[in-house]
């Protein structure tokens, strides 16, 4: 942002690069509307088939973790809701590789658009739009139809701990932009944090200790998907409430810091 | 035969030419085995059973589905689809070339090294966790699972291949046919639970599938849940389901060389 320049008028030109940059991907992703039904489908088919071994674990057990089975379900929707979410809007990293290998980051390094809005938002997933807005609905049925307890002070916490863990999300994916501007490589870092965030299909409560506080504190899974649906339910204390906030400001701050030092190693290969 | 050996030498020097991709890659297949051992020994502590597996069983099953996924589930000729949209293609069919054997040429080093790092990756976990597994000691059931494995490895050769060729007629987008593909193969193979945990009359369908025989099939065999005549009936299955797909790649290639244009060269 230039000094003295409107901060209202500064989102609002930044809303409209993203909007348009929406579009563009919704042009290319639609284009083709057999694949899109193809790419759509797996992600539906992806997601019954983890709920459906749920039903077939809960069935048996009953419980798991003292959870019950309604709120076992709750916790895996709203790891998709999140997970969903993150790459609905930040899909672009997965394409940044390819920016720094052609030395075409040179290209948004000179436009007077903030670089690091530009690599995270360059791609909205269009299929995990459509993903989202059936996972929105499902999740609204299924608490209506659920025994768990909702509060208008627990969809109030839900809600912004669930910026909480967006942030956090966002954090990891400019940290990735870092490492790949360092190293040239993202993919496999990308896909060694999204192996991890699938621990939180079930809630963290049910892995052993020091596991569980490795998932809270240092790659904070159950920050991420775990409180937001405890809360919910109100089962988390406002202790845990303000941990989140403040490790959801750490790791964004970290991770500024971290993407500003990787753009001073930036040496446009391949340009 | 000498220049498909090269291939396989030429494929081992690719993977080191970006050596920290390579790692990370490796080190992402032992994350996700570590996920999945915290999983289940989560879900099955010590001294209880669920859908008829204990710990030692369940750890057995997913350890080795690891081990057996990472060289049957894994193949290059993924990277054929790519070759055929951008119009690379047209290279090999000016050569003295079988497309077909140069991919599984690819595979194979692929192969080698999948299962020499996989089975690092359990040794580690082995070494560092000391989870209780089951170690098979019975000959004529290690020869019946290798037997399984290899047959699971050509049978997806040829899948894999087959889903290839679908670039042919949809070059612009050639991931969601594959991502859709793989979802749904993941799952029936096996590699999320066992199989025989779904109900009985869902399970018995999925043993008509080919895709049961790329994972549960060879791990079942190992953990000796399965009698002589069960695992002979697996092993004409699985050859039914190669002879299928082995012709069905072969036919679809030919009949997508009609429709290829060599775009962009």
């Amino acid at each position: 942002m230039l000094p003295g320049e409107d901060k209202m008028k500064v989102f609002k030109k930044y809303l409209k690069i993203w909007l348009k940059l929406t579009i563009l991907a919704f042009s290319i992703d639609l284009s083709n509307r057999f694949t899109a039904t193809l790419a759509i489908t797996g992600k539906l088919i992806r997601f019954l088939f983890f709920l459906g071994f749920l039903f077939l674990l809960v069935g048996r057990t009953e419980t798991l973790a003292g959870y019950d089975f309604y709120q076992v379900v709750f916790f895996f929707l709203t790891f998709n809701l999140i997970d969903i979410l993150v790459q609905f809007f930040l899909r672009g990293v997965y394409h940044f590789r390819g920016l720094i290998v052609s030395g075409d980051f040179d290209l948004i390094l000179v436009k007077p658009i903030n670089p690091l809005f530009r690599s995270l938002f360059q791609r909205t997933d269009v299929y995990d739009l459509m993903t989202l807005i059936a996972l929105v609905v499902y999740m609204i049925i299924f608490v209506a139809g659920s025994n768990l307890t909702v509060t208008p002070l627990g969809v109030i916490l839900y809600l912004v701990l669930m910026i909480s863990s967006f942030i956090i999300g966002l954090a990891f994916h400019i940290g990735f932009l870092a490492v790949g501007i360092l190293t040239t490589e993202i993919e496999n870092v990308v896909w060694i944090y999204r192996d991890l965030s699938g621990m939180g299909r079930i809630p963290i409560d049910v892995y052993r200790e020091p596991l569980r506080t490795f998932l809270t504190i240092v790659i904070p899974i159950a920050v991420i998907v775990t409180f937001p649906a405890k809360a919910l339910m109100g089962l988390l204390s406002w202790q845990w409430v303000l941990f989140s906030f403040v490790i959801s400001g750490l790791f964004l701050f970290l991770s500024l810091r971290f993407w500003r030092y990787a753009l001073t190693q930036y040496s446009s290969a391949s340009s | 035969m000498p220049k498909y050996f090269q291939v396989i030498k030429i494929t081992f020097q690719e993977y080191f030419v970006y050596r920290l991709n390579f790692v990370l890659w490796r080190f992402r297949s032992f994350v996700q085995l570590l996920v999945l051992y915290f999983l289940w020994s989560a879900l099955i502590p010590q001294g209880t059973t669920l859908f008829g597996y204990d710990q030692a069983k369940i750890l057995t099953y997913i350890l080795g589905t690891s081990i057996v996924r990472s060289f049957i589930l894994s193949s290059r000729s993924v990277d054929a689809a790519g070759e055929i949209a951008s119009g690379t293609l047209a290279n090999f069919l000016l050569r003295p070339i079988n497309y077909l054997k140069y991919w599984f040429s690819k595979d194979i080093a692929d192969k080698i090294l999948n299962l020499f790092f996989s089975i690092i990756g359990i040794f580690l976990i082995l070494i560092l966790l000391r989870p209780p597994i089951i170690i098979q000691n019975n000959l004529t059931i290690i020869i019946f699972t290798v037997i399984a494995v290899a047959l699971g490895i050509v049978l997806y050769f040829f899948l894999s291949f087959l889903l290839s060729m679908i670039a042919f007629w949809t070059p612009e987008n050639i991931w969601p046919p594959r991502f859709l593909s793989m979802i749904i193969i993941e799952f029936l193979a096996g590699s999320l639970f066992p199989l025989d945990i779904l109900p009985v009359g869902v399970f018995k369908a999925l043993k008509l599938l080919p895709f049961t025989y790329l994972l549960f099939f060879p791990l079942n065999v190992y953990l000796g849940k399965l009698t002589t005549q069960e695992i002979f009936t697996g092993i004409l299955i699985s050859l039914f389901w190669i002879v299928v797909f082995w012709q069905l790649a072969k036919a679809l290639f030919r009949l997508g060389l009609r429709n290829y244009a060599a775009w962009g060269r």
